[in-house]
């Protein structure tokens, strides 16, 4: 199995400025290390507070780490190469709907993200763009849908859909299934699942639902005040943490 | 005593278009010292519910019922001063949205002072504040705050969701109210924190007698912690009975999906293979499908099916579909 992305010693402090002349700092995350191999899920677990979306900031290029390495196939990722590296890593939020643009057309907007990072014609985006919403059990005619049409799910389905029209090589997730009923958790779930399996999609899952967990994660990593407790295969971690602090958060998720 | 008892529940917008009917027919009864779930699809019409037992739809809304009982007395029947005092005096709602609840611009200390009613504070006049006091750092202490003066001090945005959203129930609880909704309380909260809040509001259900009205997706918490349960689908409910026996044996297929969906109820699912789901999702309410709504997503369809099923009951397991999953002939 191919590494897709490997995280070596990632550190990050923020430095707060608390009163007029003092600074307080906090350290974020410390010496987090992990791998990522493709067609695999990794799933990092914490509460707020424990470092998960400064992580998730790191990845994604809104923040630079003070040391540590970022490698996508082995390769460094720098900051100034975002857009280079974009097409690869796609991410979903946990409020599908605040991020889309209440003025635009679904179709418009999908057609933007393949303007700015493919070099396809207007035709092949049109392809693209259908069969895309076909992958994800939406509808030819939703090209024409402004985002207030959806209904909840079917946001979460367009945002996928955004991710996805990229053909990207990893998806990260925060928190974007969590607010799901279940009954549309586990359509989405299916989704995820087939996807990883026809293209080798790599996961990396930013989460509290620890029941999803135990479901679709390969590997699990325990965050707790920003340094990794317990790191591994995830049945090995769900019944064999070494940290207290890991068999509580995983006890009152199945307890 | 029923505290509760709803019937033919109708919720109705008005549009440009017309009358559009989001809830539709729905029953709902709570007795004394109960805890209900109520669960259903997004969109199926439970937070509509909730906020039209406790009157804060607005005037866009038309809110119907053959009876909507509270305490033996048809509030709809009453002049509307008269109902929002019984409301405000017995009801108490924890909403879904936090932000609706806290006032961004105040401290904890006054707004939770602000939800104690006088007459729950015993003492004379010129204690008032003193005692007012000591009963919101008890109300902290109760829903398990216990850093009450740093916390009292703050502001909402200071303070972690999970940390805003107990106080929204410490001030739910603060007029000692006779029931409580609770809508969706823990989408935005952490593991850990879950659980404790559901311990939390069953704690203050067997202590205090209060009757809970839970709303969640999480039905493995639903099924620990209510007793009976109501299913709702796309603005009709599908089913109601005891808890335990709708999730050991549900009758319509709709809530039998819901439950096979969870990986928690599926002991020998190995990790990583497909979830049971229906195909498709709930239809809008401009263009609802013709008989059973769930007709276009249902396996067991058939022709009969174009009918619109009635609510039927065995025992005091209330379903509605033609076909039940326990099979007529046991009936
Ligand atoms: N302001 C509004 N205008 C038009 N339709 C509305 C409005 N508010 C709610 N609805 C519709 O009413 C129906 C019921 O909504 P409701 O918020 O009660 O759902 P819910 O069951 O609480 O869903 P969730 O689980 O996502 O919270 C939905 O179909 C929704 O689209
Ligand atoms: S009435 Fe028919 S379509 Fe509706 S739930 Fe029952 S079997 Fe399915
Ligand atoms: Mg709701």
């Amino acid at each position: 199995m191919n590494t897709l992305l490997e995280v070596r010693d990632l550190c990050k402090t923020y430095h707060k400025q608390s009163g007029w002349f003092s600074q307080r700092s906090v350290i974020a995350l410390q010496n987090i290390s992990f791998t990522l191999a493709e067609g695999k899920t990794l799933a990092i677990v914490g509460e707020t507070g424990s470092g998960k979306s400064t992580l998730a900031k790191l990845l994604v290029g809104i923040e630079k780490p003070d040391s540590g390495d970022i490698l996508l196939a082995g390769q460094p990722v720098k900051i100034s190469h975002y857009r280079q590296y974009n097409h690869v890593i796609r991410f979903i939020f946990q409020d599908a709907a605040k991020s889309l643009n209440p003025h635009q057309k679904i179709g418009q907007m999908l057609d933007d993200v393949l303007r700015f990072s493919t070099v396809l014609d207007a035709q092949q985006r049109k392809l693209k763009i259908r069969q895309t919403l076909k992958q994800l059990g939406l509808l030819d005619e939703h090209s024409e849908y402004y985002p207030h049409m959806f209904s909840g799910g079917q946001l979460q389905r367009v945002a996928l859909a955004r991710a996805l029209i990229l053909d990207p090589k990893l998806l990260i997730l925060d928190e974007a299934l969590t607010a799901l009923d279940p009954s549309l958790r586990a359509q989405i779930v299916n989704l995820l699942l087939e996807l990883q399996q026809k293209s080798g999609l790599a996961y990396l899952l930013i989460t509290n639902h620890l029941r999803l967990v135990r479901h679709i994660a390969d590997d699990l990593l325990v965050l707790h005040q920003g340094t990794a407790l317990d790191y591994g295969n995830t049945a090995h971690v769900f019944s064999n943490a070494e940290h207290d602090y890991s068999r509580k958060l995983i006890n009152s998720a199945i307890a | 005593m029923l505290l509760l008892d709803i019937k033919n529940l109708t919720i109705e917008l008005k549009t440009p278009d017309g009358l559009i009917r989001a809830v539709d027919r729905v029953n709902l009864s709570l007795r004394e010292g109960e805890t209900r779930g109520l669960v259903g699809e997004s969109g199926s019409g439970k937070s509509l519910i909730a906020k039209a037992i406790v009157g804060v739809l607005n005037k866009r809304w038309l809110v119907s019922a053959d009876r909507f009982n509270w305490c033996g007395q048809d509030l709809l029947r009453l002049p509307y001063d008269q109902q929002r005092k019984v409301i405000g005096r017995d009801i108490a709602m924890i909403y879904q949205e936090p932000s609706r609840s806290l006032d961004p611009t105040a401290a904890i200390l006054e707004q939770l002072e602000e939800a104690i009613p006088d007459h729950l504070l015993e003492g004379p006049w010129w204690k008032r504040g003193y005692l007012r006091r000591r009963k919101a750092i008890g109300l902290l202490h109760k829903v398990g705050v216990r850093d009450h003066q740093a916390v009292l001090q703050s502001y909402p945005y200071q303070l972690s969701e999970g940390v805003c959203q107990k106080i929204m129930i410490a001030m739910a609880i603060a007029k000692a109210p006779k029931l409580l909704i609770a809508d969706e309380p823990t989408t935005a909260l952490e593991s850990t924190t879950q659980a404790q809040l559901f311990r939390l509001l069953a704690s203050f259900n067997q202590l205090k007698g209060t009757s809970v009205l839970l709303i969640s997706h999480e039905l493995e918490s639903i099924a620990r912690y209510t007793q009976s349960l109501s299913v709702l689908y796309c603005g009709q409910l599908v089913e109601a009975g005891e808890t335990a026996s709708i999730i050991k044996q549900p009758y319509h297929p709709y809530t039998n999906a819901l439950i096979k969906s969870v990986p928690e109820f599926q002991p020998n699912l190995q990790p990583k293979t497909p979830l049971y789901a229906l195909p498709g999702s709930i239809p809008v309410l401009q263009h609802l499908p013709i008989g059973c709504r769930l007709g276009p997503r249902c396996p067991n369809a058939r022709k009969e099916c174009v009918k619109t099923p009635t609510l039927d009951r065995l025992q005091n397991h209330y379903y509605s579909c033609h076909f039940p999953l326990i099979g007529k002939k046991d009936l």
